[in-house]
Formats: C-alpha cells, structure tokens, sequence
C-alpha cells in the first residue's frame, strides 16, 4: 500500500443558500498522519465527505495524487472511509465484512477469505473472522473497521470521529493502536475529531476548523505553542484571555493595557495603538511570584486539584486568571493576595476575533 | 400472570387476563372451530327415506282399505296391530327425514372433484404469482418511499400510495374492469389511435386471461406488501449503504448484500400478507373475470355455501385453503430465516 497526497483546490461546498465550507486550500502529504480538528458543525465532516467522493464540491478540485477526482464517485476513488458509526455489515460475519470490498472488485472467495484473515491478524484479530460484529466489544468493532477499509488497499484512509463512541480508556489504547498500524502500513490518515487531544496524540500535522473555514495547519507543537488565531489559541488547550487595547507595537512586541495592568507580548496580527486586542496566555506558562517581564497582582480566589497539577484560579478587578502549577506541598499555604509573573514570549496578542467557547 | 398482578395490582391483571382469554375465544378458536366442525360431518342424502315413507304411508292406505271390508274381528285386530306398526315405523323415519344424522369422517376433503381440485391448485398457483409480481412491483417502491428520498419526498410518496385506500375495494376493483373491459380506457385509446378495429370486435380480451385480475389483485393489496418493507426498510443504517459503495460496490451488489439481506423481516411479511389476501380474495376475481376468465377457489367455497347450500363442503375447502395458507407462512419464514420475532417486530 502507498500513500497519496490530497490537495484540495479553492475547494467551497453550499447547500442551498448555506456555505458549509468556504474556499479552501488544503495540501496533506502523503503517508502523513493528518488530522482535521474543529467543532461540530464546522464543515469537517463535509469537507471528508467531500474528499471520499459522496459530496461534489460546489467549487474547486480535489486532487488525490495528483487526480482531479472531479466526477468520481466514492467507489471510484483510492480513498476508504472509516464512519463514525462504523457502519459494520449486521448479518455478515467479521471476515465477510472485511472481504466485502474484494468481493466488490471480484476476488475469489478463496483468495479474500484468506486476505480477510490476514487483514485481522494485523488488527489483532485473528480468528475472529467467524463472529457477528453483534459478538465483538466496540474496541473490536473499531479495529474490524479498520481491516475492511484496508482491505480494499486504500491510498488515503479517511476517519470520521471513528473513536467518539468508546469510552476513556479504550480511546487512548485506540489513539496509539491507530498511530501504529498508520505507521506500518503507511498510508495517507486523514481523521476528523472535535477532541484535540487526540488530534495532538495522532498527527502528524493539525488543521483546525471554524464556521467553514480552516484557521491554521501545522504541527501538534507549533498549534499549541503558537496558534495563528484567537479562535486555535482558544479551542486548543486552555487560555488566559485578556481583553484590553493596543498602547504601542514595536519590532513585534506589543505593549497592550488591560485590566490586570500592561502587558507585553508577542505581536501575532498587525496591531494598530489604540486598536482592541486579546492578549492570550496559558495557565502553565504564569509563575507564582516574580522575576518575569510582565507582572500582575491578584487575590487567590479558587483552586481546583486535578492531580500531579493543581489549577489556582486568581481574580483581579473582576478578571479571572488560571494558574497550573506542579502538586505539591509549598502550596498548602499560599497568601491570599499575590503576585504572579509570565514572560513576553508567553503572552500572545490577537486583534480582537471570535473565540472558541463562545 | 404472577407479574402482571404485581406490576397492576389483582384486579387489573385478572381483567387483562380475562380480556385475553376472550379475545382468543372470540376471534380464533370459535369461529374457527365451528368451520372445523362443519368441515368434518355430513348427513346422508335424504331421497331414500322419503321413498320409504312413501311406501309406508301407501300400506298403511291399502291395510285400512283390508281393515275396512275385513268381519272377522281377529283378523281386524292384526291389521290394526299392523296399522299402528307401520304408522310408528313412518313416524320414526319421518323425524330421521326431518333430522337425518350426523356423520363425521374426512369425506368432504376427499370428495373433491377433479375439477374443483384442478382448480385449487391453480389458485394457489395464481396467488404465488400475484404475490411474486407485487414483490417485484412493490421493492422499488419501498426502496425509494424509505431510503431513497427526503424525508418531506417520503411523505409526500406514503400519502400517494394510501390515498387509493380510501375508496372502497370494490370500486377500486371496478375501476380496473373499465380500464380493462372489451370497451375499457385502453382498448379505447388503442382503438382511437387506429391499431384496433373496436365495431369489428377486434378488441383484446383482457379479462378472458388471468392477468386481468392480477393486475387489480396487485393494485388492491400493494400497501399491504409496501408497507412492512417500507418499516423494515427505514431501520437500515444509511451509512452501511455508504459503506458499501465506499468499498466499491455497485448498486446491485448493494442490493443484494446490504438492503434485500436487512429487509427480509419486512419482505416475508409483505409476500405473507398478499398470499392470504390474494388467495382468499373472492370480490377481486368474482369482478374482474365475470364468469369469462376461470374461476377462483374463493369462488367454489362461496358456491358450495350460497348455491349447493352444502355449508360442509364449503367449509371443507375453506379448511383446505387455510391449511395451504398457513404452510405457506411456515415455509416463507424457514425460507427466509425469519422467526415469529422479527414478524411481530
């Protein structure tokens, strides 16, 4: 099996009078592990639905390996689609179900029978073959999926939210099980979620979504560590957001003046003074006490332990700001009214847009 | 009964259970068993005993005629004595006549004519027909009412389909024999376009053939095989077709391994429902043949009630049909490999 790239080309997708994607560019390699991250309702799954071949695109090309896939259909096309259901055939066994798309292109029962089992000893599956999908538990289930859309030696394996129906547990085991086989088989994964953290765990690169439109596509580092807009900042991880205006702009820095006193940071729009701006900075980068470039008092107001790492919640003139410090016991008595410090390079300042929850 | 006491307290419980029990009695195994019943004795044909009543009567006549002219009182003696044995000999047999005893035995079913028989088998025959051409009439239908459209398109295809329903069966029927009569909307239109001579009697015969009433048949029972499909149908998981033409499939092979497969329950059902009705069916093909077409067995089964007013006979081959019917609902069930469940779902 060789993976292919997918370009998609000023792709846009209307429904009536409804733009479900606006004109997109996309360019996934091949062989990498590609995730597209957003909330529902996005115009992800559209954009996958687009790519398997159900939805023509309103406008644009969708080129798989260099293809115009312009009037083909879903069975035409080098890709297979693991649905969110799964979509297991009910009333044919495990290995009928994985035979099925051999059995399609006209294999000998024999042949894809044998094919079928190989395909769920690299699933860990083997002898499987002879259940119903009804007999299997749902991590099962999920790895039959997998071995029947290999089955038909995809160049592009599309997964549509395939894990949102496990639980916690089987999630994580599944994330790495999905990393796994997408390595040893080496194809191109395109996978849709609305969770990030398995969109951090899996990919190889990251796009994330929004009303129709793709925000960012980069590495799983770079969208955590530096995300393009308030809307990735926000939806990615958890954020300090601080609403204020721009006092000056120079070299890249920012000087903004919020609520909780002026603060540098790094500039990531064009920025005019006197312009509102979000300065954005995440809970893990603000120390207790000094010796950071930007400082703020505040009272201490809440903590919430979450285990190795505890969430102190801060409060100044009304402005909530979330500190995760490291568990232990220099935080069994902490003054009420503190100051807490963050360095310029961990504040990151945004002309004012929509963000993520709201 | 122990739970339903439980969950309802005793006296609803006893009420649902008594309910029950009525329900069975009322409308299963009273009337069934009153045409089992009928079904399985005769009574001997009455012209023999008349005849010897007759004949009785006609002594007793000629003996009092004796009696009459006879002096000797011993010999008047025996003739009264034979007088009144006769009389109650009459009597007897005249309460046998008025009541002649039941016989029970199997001879209704093996009395059948050859004819009668021809015409059973055929029935069955025809109703298999009727029943194999609505299935094929009936799937795309359903195909297209349950999965292939929108769900306003569905509404709109449903209320199509049950607007027909609310006339009456019989005019429906009716409606078919004027489309299909010597003189009928499609002899007419062909006529009118020049490929028929109609003053010449060059019509086609529609109704002389059986088809005429396989066609009314169809269109009289077609929801009755749409409808489970279209239940059965509505419960598939889209996406499992999706999946299918991801893989490759072609539009029949999804047919054939994803939907035929999962509709089963419903096309048992259907092909069931418009067996019994077509089988049974007597308006349909009492209409639509007028006597010119051959007959039906619900037609012999009215005959033998209405017309030889042999109400054993009748129900004799009444039994007959229900029995084949009811084989046929077992064998379409092992057939498809559908249990009493999956029906009653």
């Amino acid at each position: 099996m060789r993976g292919k790239d997918v370009r998609l080309d000023n792709v846009t997708i209307r429904f009536g009078d409804t733009t479900a994607v606006h004109p997109t560019d996309l360019a996934i390699h091949a062989g990498e592990f590609f995730s597209i991250l957003g909330p529902s309702g996005c115009g992800k799954t559209t954009l996958l639905r687009t790519i398997s071949g159900f939805i023509e695109p309103t406008e644009g090309r969708v080129l798989i390996g260099g293809e115009d896939m312009a009037g083909k259909g879903p069975n035409e096309r080098p890709t297979a689609l693991i649905f969110q259901n799964l979509a297991l055939f009910p009333l044919m066994s495990v290995a009928e179900n994985v035979a099925f798309g051999l059995e399609a292109r006209g294999v000998a029962k024999a042949e894809r029978l044998k094919r079928a089992e190989e395909l769920l000893a690299l699933v860990a599956l083997g002898g499987f073959g002879g259940k119903k999908p009804a007999d299997l538990s749902g991590g099962q289930r999920q790895r039959v999926a997998i071995a029947r859309a290999l089955a038909v030696e995809p160049s592009v394996l599309l997964l549509d939210e395939p894990l949102s129906a496990l639980d916690l547990k089987l999630r994580q085991h599944m994330r790495a099980e999905l990393r796994a086989i997408q390595r040893r088989v080496g194809i191109t994964f395109i996978y849709i979620t609305h969770d990030q953290g398995e969109a951090l765990a899996m990919s190889d690169r990251v796009a994330v979504m929004s009303r129709g439109r793709v925000e960012q596509v980069t590495t799983a580092e770079t969208l955590y560590a530096d995300p393009a807009t308030p809307f990735v900042a926000t939806f990615v991880g958890e954020q300090n957001v601080l609403p204020g205006t721009v006092a000056s702009v120079a070299d890249g820095v920012a000087r903004i003046d919020t609520p909780l006193g002026p603060i540098t940071g790094r500039a990531k729009a064009t920025l005019a003074p006197g312009a509102a701006a979000l300065v954005m900075v995440r809970p893990e980068r603000v120390a207790l006490g000094t010796g950071r470039e930007n400082t703020v008092t505040a009272r201490l107001a809440a903590r919430h332990l979450e285990g190795p790492s505890v969430n102190l919640e801060f409060e100044h003139d009304g402005r909530r700001l979330v500190v995760t410090v490291p568990n232990g016991p220099e935080l069994r008595d902490l003054p009420s009214e503190m100051t807490l410090s963050f360095g310029r390079d961990d504040a990151l300042v945004y002309a004012e847009g929509p963000l993520a929850h709201g | 009964m122990a739970s339903l006491a439980r969950a309802y307290g005793r006296l609803l419980a006893f009420l649902f259970a008594a309910i029950t029990l009525l329900w069975i009695l009322v409308l299963v195994l009273v009337p069934l068993g009153a045409m089992i019943d009928q079904a399985l004795w005769w009574r001997e044909s009455k012209g023999d005993v008349s005849l010897a009543i007759d004949r009785l009567y006609n002594d007793i006549a000629l003996a009092q005629l004796d009696r009459n002219s006879e002096k000797d009182p011993a010999k008047q003696a025996a003739l009264d004595q034979q007088i009144a044995q006769k009389q109650a000999e009459a009597t007897a047999l005249e309460a046998q006549e008025k009541n002649p005893p039941k016989t029970y035995g199997f001879a209704n079913f093996t009395r059948m004519s050859g004819l009668h028989f021809y015409i059973f088998v055929r029935t069955i025959l025809y109703a298999l027909m009727v029943t194999l051409l609505a299935l094929v009439v009936c799937y795309p239908v359903a195909y297209v009412v349950a999965l292939a459209s929108g769900p306003r398109k569905a509404i709109v295809l449903t209320v199509a389909l049950i607007i027909p329903y609310a006339i009456n069966e019989l005019l429906r029927v009716y409606a078919w024999l004027m489309i299909l009569d010597y003189r009928g909307v499609i002899n007419g239109v062909l006529g009118w376009l020049g490929f028929l001579d109609l003053d010449n009697r060059g019509w086609i015969p529609f109704l002389e053939s059986p088809s005429a009433v396989f066609v009314a048949m169809i269109y009289t029972y077609v929801l009755f095989m749409v409808f489970p499909m279209v239940n059965t149908l509505e419960t598939l998981d889209r996406n499992q077709i999706e999946a299918a033409r991801d893989l490759g499939a072609g539009t029949l092979r999804i047919h054939r391994r994803i939907i035929i497969p999962h509709a089963k329950p419903g096309i048992a059902v259907g092909c069931i429902m418009t067996f019994m009705l077509s089988a049974g069916s007597y308006s349909v093909p009492a209409i639509m043949t007028r006597g010119q077409g051959g007959d039906w067995f619900s037609q012999l089964v009215y005959r033998q009630f209405y017309e030889s007013n042999n109400w054993n006979m009748g129900s004799a081959y009444a039994v007959s049909l229900l029995v084949v019917c009811t084989a046929f609902i077992l064998i379409m069930m092992r057939l498809f490999g559908v249990g009493l469940r999956d029906i009653a779902k």
